[in-house]
């Protein structure tokens, strides 16, 4: 085995690889600002996908993972360096903007230009379908009763989106400051360990998003309490959104792009347009459905305007809640 | 009767020739990708996920390419373990203790061998646990609870200390230093920075498969310079290129020993392969290191990590499928990638898309076969990497291992982390103190904390939750049977310590 | 002795990260704390290192000053590496970084160039075009 043979068979081995994949790369790029795998991932290569093989940009989209400290490795990335890179887009959720409002960023969001929204996950209460209880109201009249009687789980940590969701019932129920944060929060790595846990008996009721876990419901392993939306979800009729009962909470967690925020007004607007001409398909439709997604189109100014003032209203919940002093 | 009419179609769907090719091309591949350093089988199934949408197969053709890649990169992680001492992925970690030693001593074909044998009898094994137990097995999983899952990280560090080196004290303090390493960055239960000092990069905490490479990879040059100063000695010996037919099936037993208890841990949605693999390698020597030779190049240690860590991703597929819960980082992409075929795994697979779950499972019995009868030949590729010259081969592994990290993160700074980590690794070599227990430590750490903490705020702080699972229970048990076991083994052989 | 250095140095860490982690506090939700289980591990982690101080095993050989040298050197050329990737993008970077270290693997000149260039141009077509993970190509992309 020469030294040349290696080299001629590495060659090889590199262009038959090339010839499997026929790509050609477009100047575009998504960065999802986590690992592979995740919510924000998918958000990107779908959209990405979408967007070539609907031939809104020629050849692939770029997906960049830049995991780090829940997206704040990726904002600070662009904001430092790419603030004007009119070729970027950079997925981000409810979640992004809960760590924004919560001081977590290097930097508030008006620091970057907020794209638009496709689609959106709903909150959802739910218990195993055998529980004793019949309607949000019971579950949070027994924890009004006593706080520390059914330990809740959900996906975030303590003061995160699924847990301050939970907190915003349990406020609207008249429950006082003091009283809601007494209730037991369990945090474990995602909907889905969490309601299996829930089935196992070791926790009582599970806040969390309805996509990861629908299976569950259509399974009948478990019953939504309440779904934090303003109309009945579409997948779900029958299950009561918390306005119907009585208390006034809705809790989306939307999936969306920012760019920097020196980008021209031309390239920003074209992003715009062609996320809006892709919410417009049936391809995104069906993959945004598959998804568990309610699809949801915001765009421009009155997708910034609507981060601006859901950040101001995390801001405040996570103060009143003492998450942030 | 039922599984099996579904099991046949799932074969008429895999066996045609399109997909047996896709089959062959996912195995290789991912068998080249579990090899290269710093690309473990996440990256692995997460990069190849585009390429299948590309090639505009069908789900179940995409399905069967992406699963065979997903078995390829577990048989492909063992390869640097045993050829570089560098662990392809983490779960291949356990592998270098034997796998390495017996490549210096000429044996590189055989430890190959034996490893291609139990990573066919583990993933084998779950495959067949997958096919008939699948529904059963989920149910039970989920009695697991938090407190449960702390008795099992328990009980891998409670014996850790008997598992590697000669000084048990140092091994100790080894995964002491891991746990430690694991707590930097963001903790998952209150979102508090702990030992970030201020900065963005380290909210992640350190990424295992950095630590990894580093740890191995990049000290293990630095190394280079001093081992061949000092002690004289050249590379490896290449010995036979390939094994004999009887070498390979040393450690036989060691391997279905190794797949039970594997497979346990991969159905445990909370325990991962990682596990699978510590809890076989630390279980065999218990039972069969009789004479001290575990850690030199024993058959049985590279069989049983192979058998477990094999066995525990097959496992790892009953949550993910039935319950939507995947059990380690490589499973979640698994999971990603079902969803982005519009596959919804969760309680109604089964039901809803038969063709597609029984297609899934027999490209899982087809790529394991493909992958033995590929891997045996592969074997006489990879032994002759050892006959490459220094001077080529070390810096191609240091560039891949580089770039791997880099391609992923896109961040310089993870490349810094890589470099601290090898600086450590030299000197914990330098020292003695085995860099196993600190990989273990950084793997296991979060996950440990994580579930001590859950038990104690479902009970609101009560510290007796944790004694009150008769499961918890029945593994302390076990933990102090195989502590005293092991003592009584330390005693009897300690003249013979003593001697060398 | 040198395990009695390694040792202080260890306890000296714990003692650190035990300090450090008193100030982690969940304000709700959560009886352990952030605080606890590092804690906890910091301090196993020095007592330990005491037993490391109290029963050292005997020192390892120290190596000559040439291999100490080339130590020092590959781990310069790492550091290197890592700071002119951006700037330089990715096969340009590659090609010097991998020459430099066959040469100190001991390499002829010519055979350590031509494969600094074989590596740097095929690791990148294997990533950035085959794998589809974008790398830096020239130095303007970060600027």
């Amino acid at each position: 085995m020469s030294y040349t043979r290696n080299l001629i068979a590495g060659a090889l081995l590199a262009s038959g690889l090339t010839a499997v994949t026929p790509l050609t790369a477009s100047a575009a790029e998504c960065i999802a600002p986590a690992d592979p795998g995740g919510g924000w991932d998918f958000t990107c290569r779908t959209v990405g996908r979408l967007l070539t093989e609907l031939k809104l940009q020629d050849g692939s989209v770029q997906v960049t993972n830049m995991p780090g400290g829940v997206g704040a490795v990726a904002f600070a990335n662009v904001a430092g360096k790419r603030a004007d890179d009119g070729d970027v887009l950079v997925a981000t959720s409810t979640v992004g903007v809960t760590q924004i409002a919560q001081g977590k960023y290097p930097g508030g969001v008006d620091v970057m230009r907020w794209v638009g929204m496709l689609g959106t996950d709903v909150g959802v209460i739910v218990v195993p379908a055998d529980s004793e209880y019949e309607n949000i109201g019971d579950l949070l009249d027994t924890l009004k009763a006593d706080p520390t009687a059914v330990p809740v789980a959900g996906s975030s940590g303590a003061g995160g989106w699924d847990h301050i969701r939970l907190l915003m019932l349990a406020d609207a129920a008249g429950m006082d400051g003091d009283a809601y944060k007494a209730i037991r929060w369990v945090q474990f790595d995602g909907g889905s360990p969490a309601v299996t846990q829930m089935l196992g008996g070791q926790v009582g009721a599970v806040s969390t998003d309805l996509g990861e876990i629908a299976g569950f419901v259509e399974s009948g392993d478990i019953k939504i309490l309440a779904a934090l939306s303003d109309e009945p979800i579409p997948a779900f009729p029958d299950a009561p959104t918390a306005k119907s009962q009585g208390f006034d909470v809705t809790g989306y967690n939307w999936r969306g792009f920012y760019t920097g925020g020196d980008v021209s007004d031309d390239a920003y607007q074209g992003w715009v347009d062609e996320l809006k001409t892709l919410f417009d398909t049936a391809e995104w439709k069906e993959a945004a459905e598959a998804n568990g997604l309610i699809t949801v189109w915001r765009g421009g100014d009155e997708f910034e305007a609507y981060v601006a003032d859901q950040a101001k209203q995390m801001e405040d919940i996570s103060r009143s809640i003492g998450v942030i002093k | 009767m039922d599984i099996l009419t579904s099991l046949l179609s799932g074969f008429a769907v895999a066996v045609t020739p399109l997909n047996l090719a896709l089959a062959v091309f996912g195995c290789f591949a991912g068998t080249l990708i579990g090899a290269l350093p710093g690309l473990g089988p996440v990256n692995g199934v997460a990069i190849l996920i585009p390429v299948a949408f590309a090639m505009n197969l069908e789900p179940s053709s995409a399905l069967i390419m992406l699963s065979c890649i997903y078995y390829g990169c577990m048989y492909g992680g063992r390869i640097s373990s045993i050829m570089l001492n560098i662990p392809g992925d983490e779960p291949a970690i356990m592998t270098t203790l034997d796998g390495y030693p017996m490549a210096r001593q000429g044996q590189a074909a055989k430890a190959l061998g034996i490893s291609a044998v139990a990573s066919f009898v583990g993933a084998t094994f779950a495959t067949l646990g997958l096919t008939f137990f699948a529904p059963l097995l989920a149910k039970a999983a989920i009695h697991f609870g938090p407190a449960d899952y702390f008795a099992l990280y328990v009980m891998a560090f409670a014996t850790i200390g008997g598992v590697t080196g000669v000084n048990p004290f140092k091994t100790l303090l080894a995964a002491m230093i891991g746990l430690l390493l694991a707590s930097v960055g963001l903790d998952p239960g209150t979102g508090t920075a702990r030992f970030t000092f201020g900065s963005f990069h380290l909210y992640d905490g350190f990424d295992p498969i950095v630590a990894i490479v580093g740890l191995f990879a990049v000290s293990e040059i630095i190394m280079y310079f001093e081992s061949h100063a000092v002690a004289g000695t050249g590379p490896a010996k290449l010995g036979r290129v390939l094994p004999k037919l009887r070498e390979v099936f040393e450690g036989f037993t060691a391997s279905i020993r190794g797949a039970v208890i594997g497979f346990i841990c991969g159905v445990l949605p909370g325990a991962g392969a990682s596990l699978g693999a510590f809890v076989s390698y630390s279980t065999e020597k218990q039972i069969s290191d009789k004479h001290g030779t575990f850690g030199t190049g024993d058959p049985r240690g590279i069989a049983a990590p192979e058998a477990g860590n094999n066995a525990a991703s097959g496992g790892a597929l009953i949550p993910m499928l039935t319950l939507g819960v995947p059990g380690s980082g490589t499973t979640a992409v698994m999971l990603a990638l079902l969803v982005s075929l519009n596959i919804q795994p969760g309680p109604l697979l089964f039901e809803r898309q038969p063709d597609l779950v029984w297609g899934l499972i027999a490209a899982l019995y087809l790529a394991n076969v493909v992958l033995l009868v590929l891997n045996i030949p592969m074997v006489g590729l990879f032994t002759r990497l050892l006959s490459l010259p220094q001077w080529l081969l070390m810096p191609i592994v240091v560039m891949v291992s580089f770039i791997g990290i880099y391609s992923i993160s896109h961040s310089t700074f993870d490349l810094f982390v890589m470099i601290g980590f090898g600086l450590l690794g030299y000197a914990l070599r330098k020292f003695d103190i085995s860099l196993v227990p600190v990989v273990l430590g950084l793997l296991l750490g979060a996950d440990m904390e994580n579930n001590l903490r859950r038990a104690l705020s479902i009970s609101g702080g009560d510290f007796s939750i944790l004694l009150q699972s008769p499961i918890a229970l029945v593994i302390y048990g076990f933990t102090a049977l195989m502590l005293a076991f092991s003592f009584g083994i330390a005693m009897r052989r300690r003249p013979a310590v003593l001697d060398k | 002795m040198i395990d009695r250095i390694a040792g202080a140095v260890i306890f000296m860490i714990s003692a650190a990260a035990f300090w450090v982690a008193r100030d982690y506090e969940a304000s709700f939700g959560d009886p352990l704390g952030p605080a606890i289980f590092p804690q906890m591990v910091a301090a196993a982690a020095a007592i330990l290192s005491i037993g490391l101080i109290l029963r050292p095993d005997p020192n390892p050989k120290a190596q000559p000053l040439h291999a100490f040298i080339r130590q020092a050197m590959t781990l310069g050329v790492l550091i290197g590496y890592v700071l002119l990737l951006e700037p330089l993008g990715f096969p340009l970077s590659t090609m010097i970084g991998t020459t430099c270290l066959a040469l100190l693997f001991g390499a002829e000149r010519i055979k350590a160039g031509l494969t600094g260039i074989a590596v740097g141009i095929s690791l990148y077509l294997i990533f950035d075009t085959v794998l589809g993970l974008p790398l830096p190509l020239a130095p303007a992309r970060f600027g």
